[in-house]
């Protein structure tokens, strides 16, 4: 039933967004055709975003913006609701936006009208709130698929950016609604690409050198622009509430300024990418492109415009690789490729630095221009943007856009953090393991001082099971003092067996688990001590790790020593 | 889950929903293709006109936008080229015309570009197997014509580079069509002179003189066939003949002073003393080494330098010797020598500065 729920999402977000892409593209042609009069590319924009400042501010409020954190709200914070009238909402007020000029991009904007579908038909199906969650993540997948015509980006951007989580359960879900929604659009729109790229190829291996360079490019560059739209956006919210209104007409007015002068600039510009793909643009042109469109796409998302900042990346970020990639070909023209190389790999670059998601971005690329050959150098290239965005941006875009609005989402890297923090890192020496044969009166006298609530039991071999001290301390005063721990641990295996892993039929972690993983084994089996043991040889002791040292590995210091003891 | 009743409903709308935009992108697909198509359209227009008119680069613009609205159009494609090459951007039209060849390698038009490319990038022996590709590659409309055309291109080519052979290969696919045009045969015919088969252009100039008697092009032309041909007298009889036909054409009267000039100085003639003999040849000696030494471009190597310092002492030491058989040899043997260094000397077309040498030297070789 999900997969058939699956599939008519992926076919009906893929038709929407057809639509939206047609329906944005033609309009766009009309508004300010290519060569019309200049000032049409001032006053279409203009009046374009005031009409859109008037309906987000009077009917669609919540169709503001990219459209990714909503989506990623959506999920975390509203149980995957996401209203008819956002969805009808986003896509009249982003196709207006979109088609007077506004420099935004139009992928985000349908992801967030994919993922409201999937929304509006779980809630319609009366799905439960986790069904409803899942099929959000399943619509946007869809939309990117579409919108972007990269079904495996798509998919893996649902997943890593979206959910923030690869191995999410969702997977065949959003694979299917994905390769549906691509299949819609060929269906449609026919097997074209969206950018024609040339076959490109490592012309030397020093080459590298230069991917490096765009890399640092990308990073910085990716860096400026989200500080920079950030800062504008705050600037923006701290006016008053009156100008909301209004406010989008300011991005608009600037766009519009500078597209009477640059016509590029205006609307989403993959044409201008294609260009420059080709190795079309000269140097000057693609330097002057990359900082007017970042710095009109920042104007334009942080007054309030519908639209998104996907589209917009690849374009700085082609426009930065062109230029690294003139100027290395300028210097060393027999080692190195065109610019269009370059403006391919910077196009990866600035989404890795600027979006923040470094995988999605190279399978992107791969999936932009069908193109193997230029997966090493985009890796690359991708991963230094990627770090020096880590480290001179904390908050990924989509994150400090979100908190902007009040909303604290889950990031990807707080995710990656908290499965970091593993048992190896607080494990502690074990104890002297008991010996099986050992009297349960032995036992209690030993461990009568002992502050730990269970404690190993092991025979030559190796281990055998966790006793509670608790429980050794009831049977003895019950009077089986004189029993051995062997006939104890025939009961505890019965006892523990549905938690145990294997068929040693004892609880236990291992080293490189994550502590949440441990919390949950010691709330299913009430042991507050686990036995670490090793992957190799299960039964070998590697050391304990106790409720107290996983509390110190999240930071969280107990004040009471005893709490470690057995709660009962 | 729902109630089936809500179930079947939702289901029901979302297919409905579904077949409703299936309906509505469609029709904006169509309009979407058809817009896109007119818009291409009008921009290659505009794009060939630039080009005629010598803006490549605005041509270029216009052309890239058509080429990238309707990206399945060759047309587009290999004007696009086309106005790289204007533009000299000879690398990124080398390889959008390999883009165009790989989705369609038998595409006349594009391959005969391409063996334009590659003769303007100076790889004449890449581009020939482009001119084949563009004899035998499928044309749209008019292709006898369009594969004419690519096939004088590469004859064209053949004989600037004095490919003899080759360029007799590609005129004997023209000799059974030739017969046909008049303006085939006169441009045939002196082709076969440079490829070395004069008896075919003599074959063809008395054809043509056939059908316009007074065509002056083809009188000239079948005394260098004559020429070529070892047939001295017969070239100054039609040379004498185009003469009388064009009483004010210097360039005939020159040509036939020119070959008067030569017979003078004929050192094997019949008839003429020893004596004459041996002042012939020593004044043919003289002459080509007087014009090697002007026309020269370039310093001389030792080889020929070698020929010019043998030909000096020779010119100095004969110059009141008496006559001697040997002498005669030596001096002819001399100035062929030296004759032969010329082109490489001064260049291809040097020889054909001096009528009477290049007269005597064919007579000698006779």
């Amino acid at each position: 039933m999900a997969l058939l729920l699956s599939i008519v999402i992926g076919a009906l977000v893929g038709l929407v967004i057809v639509a939206f892409l047609l329906l944005t593209g033609r309009l766009a042609a009309h508004m300010y055709p290519a060569g019309g009069e200049g000032w049409r590319r001032i006053v279409v924009p203009t009046l374009g975003a005031l009409v859109t400042g008037f309906l987000l501010y009077r009917f669609f409020p919540d169709a503001r913006g990219s459209g990714i954190p909503q989506t990623r709200a959506a999920i975390f914070i509203n149980d995957g609701r996401i209203s008819l009238k956002t969805v009808l909402g986003k896509f009249l007020c982003c196709a207006t936006s979109l088609a007077s000029g506004i420099a935004l991009g139009r992928e985000g904007p349908s992801v967030h009208i994919g993922a409201g579908i999937a929304s509006v038909i779980g809630r319609q199906l009366e799905l439960s709130r986790a069904h409803v969650r899942w099929l959000v993540a399943v619509g946007g997948a869809a939309a990117l698929a579409a919108a972007f015509n990269t079904p495996i980006a798509a998919i893996l951007f649902s997943l890593e950016e979206i959910m923030g989580d690869l191995h999410t359960p969702i997977l065949g879900s959003v694979v299917l609604s994905s390769t549906t929604a691509w299949m819609v659009l060929h269906l449609v729109l026919g097997d074209e690409p969206l950018f024609h790229v040339a076959p490109y190829h490592l012309v030397s291996a020093s080459e590298l050198v230069f991917y490096a360079v765009l890399g640092i490019v990308g990073g910085l560059g990716s860096v400026g622009f989200v500080k920079l739209l950030l800062g504008l956006r705050k600037r923006f919210l701290r006016m008053p509430r009156s100008t909301i209104w209004w406010q989008p007409v300011v991005g608009g007015l600037t766009v519009g300024i500078l597209g009477y002068f640059v016509p590029a600039v205006l609307g989403v510009g993959y044409d201008q990418v294609d260009r420059v793909l080709s190795g079309d643009l000269v140097l000057r042109t693609v330097l002057l492109l990359a900082v007017l469109k970042g710095f009109s796409t920042a104007m334009c998302y942080a007054s309030g415009n519908a639209g998104g900042v996907f589209g917009p990346s690849m374009f700085i970020g082609a426009m930065m690789g062109a230029a690294v990639g003139s100027t290395a070909h300028a210097l060393f023209p027999a080692s190195t490729a065109g610019p269009g190389a370059y403006a391919l790999v910077g196009m990866g670059t600035a989404f890795a630095g600027i979006i923040r998601t470094p995988l999605t971005s190279v399978i992107m690329i791969f999936e932009v221009t069908r193109d193997y050959t230029i997966i090493v150098p985009l890796m690359i290239s991708n991963l230094i943007a990627f770090y020096i965005s880590q480290k001179l941006q904390e908050e990924p875009l989509y994150e400090a856009l979100a908190k902007q609005d009040g909303l604290h989402l889950p990031t990807g890297e707080f995710r990656s953090h908290a499965r970091r923090v593993n048992v190896s890192t607080v494990i502690r020496e074990p104890p002297q393991p008991l010996n099986p044969k050992m009297k349960l009166r032995d036992v209690v006298e030993q461990l009568e001082s002992t502050t730990l609530g269970s404690w190993p039991v092991a025979d030559a071999g190796g281990m055998l099971a966790m006793v509670r001290v608790s429980d050794v301390r009831t049977r003895a005063s019950l009077g089986g003092g004189d029993d051995t721990l062997a006939t104890l641990i025939g009961e505890i295996r019965a006892r523990d067996g549905e938690h145990a892993e294997d068929e040693d039929g004892f609880v236990h972690v291992h080293g490189d688990q994550p502590l949440g993983q441990v919390l949950a084994r010691m709330g299913e089996t009430r042991h507050m001590v686990l036995p670490v043991v090793s992957r190799a040889n299960v039964r070998m002791l590697l050391g304990i790790v106790t409720l107290n040292d996983v509390l110190s590995g999240y930071g969280v210091e107990r004040a009471a020593q005893a709490q470690d003891e057995d709660p009962e | 889950m729902a109630r089936p009743r809500r179930f079947i409903f939702t289901f029901a709308a979302v297919f409905a929903l579904i077949a409703a935009l299936l309906a509505l992108d469609f029709f904006l697909a169509r309009i979407d293709r058809d817009e896109n198509r007119q818009h291409a359209e009008n921009l290659f227009r505009d794009g060939r006109s630039l080009l005629a008119a010598g803006h490549s680069a605005d041509a270029m613009d216009k052309l890239a936008t058509a080429l990238s609205l309707e990206r399945n159009n060759p047309a587009y494609g290999l004007a696009l080229a086309q106005a790289m090459m204007a533009n000299g951007r000879d690398a990124d039209a080398e390889q959008l015309l390999h883009e165009l060849l790989d989705r369609a390698p038998d595409d006349g038009a594009v391959s005969l570009t391409m063996a334009q490319l590659l003769v303007k990038t100076d790889r004449p022996s890449d581009a020939k197997a482009f001119f084949h590709r563009a004899i035998y590659g499928k044309w749209g409309s008019d292709s006898t014509t369009q594969r004419m055309k690519a096939r004088f291109e590469l004859i064209d080519l053949l004989a600037r580079r004095g490919a003899r052979e080759e360029l007799l290969a590609e005129l004997l696919p023209l000799q059974s069509v030739a017969g046909d045009s008049t303006m085939l045969l006169k441009r045939v015919a002196p082709l076969y002179v440079a490829a070395g088969s004069p008896e075919r252009a003599a074959e063809f100039y008395r054809e043509l003189l056939k059908r316009e008697p007074t065509d002056r092009a083809a009188v000239f032309g079948l005394s260098d066939a004559d020429l070529a041909l070892g047939q001295l007298r017969q070239a100054r009889s039609d040379l004498s003949r185009a003469v009388r036909q064009f009483p004010g054409d210097t360039v005939i009267a020159r040509k036939l002073v020119s070959l008067d000039s030569a017979f003078s100085l004929d050192p094997s003639s019949r008839g003429i003393s020893d004596a004459e003999r041996f002042k012939r040849s020593r004044k043919i000696l003289a002459r080509t080494f007087g014009f090697a030494e002007q026309c020269a471009q370039r310093p001389a190597t030792p080889a020929e330098t070698a020929v010019q310092d043998s030909a000096r002492a020779e010119l100095e030491a004969t110059k009141s010797a008496k006559w001697t058989a040997s002498a005669v040899e030596r001096q002819l043997a001399l100035s062929e020598k030296l004759w032969r260094a010329v082109p490489a000397l001064c260049g291809a077309e040097a020889t054909n500065q001096d009528g009477v040498l290049d007269f005597l030297q064919r007579l000698l070789v006779r």
